[in-house]
């Protein structure tokens, strides 16, 4: 399972953001090429993330490029451009159809035939934001093996309600719900959109909160400052750690003995349980990520 | 004469203005920039590489520079030599 508490935006055609974006420690960083530049300037943007991705520094960070959208005349130029660079994934802007990411998917494949990366390593991450997209959510994310995960959109899907922003956000409750149950329904990551206000820490604090309780596993970022207060919202628990070491101590016990069956402080644990306390020690950095 | 630009003057980054040149007449490349006392010969090893890997040989440059590391510099040399002559050239 491999950490998205936090992915960074970083505008594609500023290469000092480009360049020192992973520097904040965010899990991954998201180099755009959609909304962050203007119509005049994706051409310079394109062929700037290209030479990012191929030369510049990126720590640990899972790498992601956003395209734009499958509805613009840009999208195809963007996978060929940054694809071969052997990125992580792309990023998907306003996803409506399940048969939009069935043609990515084969786009995908060619591209990374020609350029000799294995095909289906490049991932997929789908933001769903219109009305339509949050609809077919579980549809959207079964709908190619390389679907990781799927986002709600934040001001484009308040526009397509026809509502605006609220200071509770109710507008968005409903479309968030849905998709952390399509996400996990399909076996995917549930990943919220951006908390705009870049000055209001304990509002961010409370929002993330609220949807780690609902079950997303992160949330994108657009200031470097917001990392910190995310990675603190899922840090765990001592108490959840110290269970968590527990339990994968005793799996591995049992698997050198070759049993199946896992037992801690008398009571049977079965594999999703193992697995969660992977992650819990994943996100307390005491296990290296892994998937 | 008909020019096209890449880039902007913020931080880390460098703007380059190309300008058409007549057939035979070569690479010219004019620096402007703090950086360039101390890296001047740096860029313009990359600049002309650029051009060579994009097949451009006759081209007017000019490169304010702020910073720009290597990558950021050969993008934009690329983008805008590639946006005065038309066309995908890799």
């Amino acid at each position: 399972m491999r950490l998205r508490r936090t992915k960074l935006y970083l505008p594609g055609n500023n290469p000092n953001m480009l360049l020192r974006g992973y520097l904040f420690k965010p899990d991954g960083v998201i180099l755009d090429l959609e909304d962050a530049v203007s119509m005049s300037e994706k051409d310079a943007a394109r062929i700037l993330v290209r030479e990012v991705l191929k030369q510049g520094e990126f720590g640990e960070c899972e790498v992601t490029v956003r395209i734009n959208g499958m509805d613009t005349e840009f999208w195809r130029k963007d996978i060929e451009t940054v694809v071969p660079c052997g990125i992580d994934g792309i990023r998907v802007p306003k996803v409506e159809s399940p048969k939009d990411m069935q043609i990515l998917d084969e786009a995908l494949s060619e591209i990374e035939e020609k350029a000799g990366i294995p095909v289906g390593k490049t991932l997929i991450f789908c933001l769903l934001e219109t009305a339509l997209g949050i609809w077919r959510a579980y549809d959207i994310a079964t709908a190619s093996p390389r679907i990781a995960g799927i986002c709600p959109g934040g001001e484009d899907l308040r526009a397509d309600l026809k509502t605006d922003r609220s200071e509770t956000g109710e507008e968005l409750v409903g479309p968030r719900r849905i998709v952390v149950l399509a996400a996990h329904a399909a076996k995917v990551d549930a990943l919220d959109t951006v908390y705009a206000d870049v000055t209001d820490d304990e509002g961010l604090k409370r929002e993330t909160q609220w949807i780690k309780q609902l079950g997303y596993q992160g949330k994108s970022v657009i200031h470097p400052n917001q990392i910190p207060i995310i990675h603190a919202v899922f840090a765990p628990t001592q108490k959840e750690i110290e269970q968590a070491k527990k339990i994968v101590a005793a799996a591995r016990e049992a698997a050198k003995k070759g049993l199946g069956a896992v037992s801690v402080d008398g009571r049977m644990v079965d594999k999703p349980v193992v697995k969660r306390a992977e992650y819990t020690l994943q996100r307390a950095g005491l296990l290296e990520g892994g998937e | 004469m008909k020019t096209a630009q890449a880039g902007t003057l913020e931080s880390m980054d460098c703007l380059v203005t190309a300008g058409e040149a007549e057939k035979g007449r070569g690479i010219s490349i004019t620096m402007e920039g703090a950086s360039v006392a101390r890296f001047g010969e740096a860029i313009l090893k990359t600049a002309k590489e650029t051009l060579r890997e994009i097949g451009v040989k006759d081209i007017k440059l000019s490169i304010q520079d702020n910073g720009a590391t290597d990558l950021v510099l050969k993008a934009r040399v690329e983008a805008a030599a590639l946006r005065l002559l038309g066309g995908d050239r890799r």
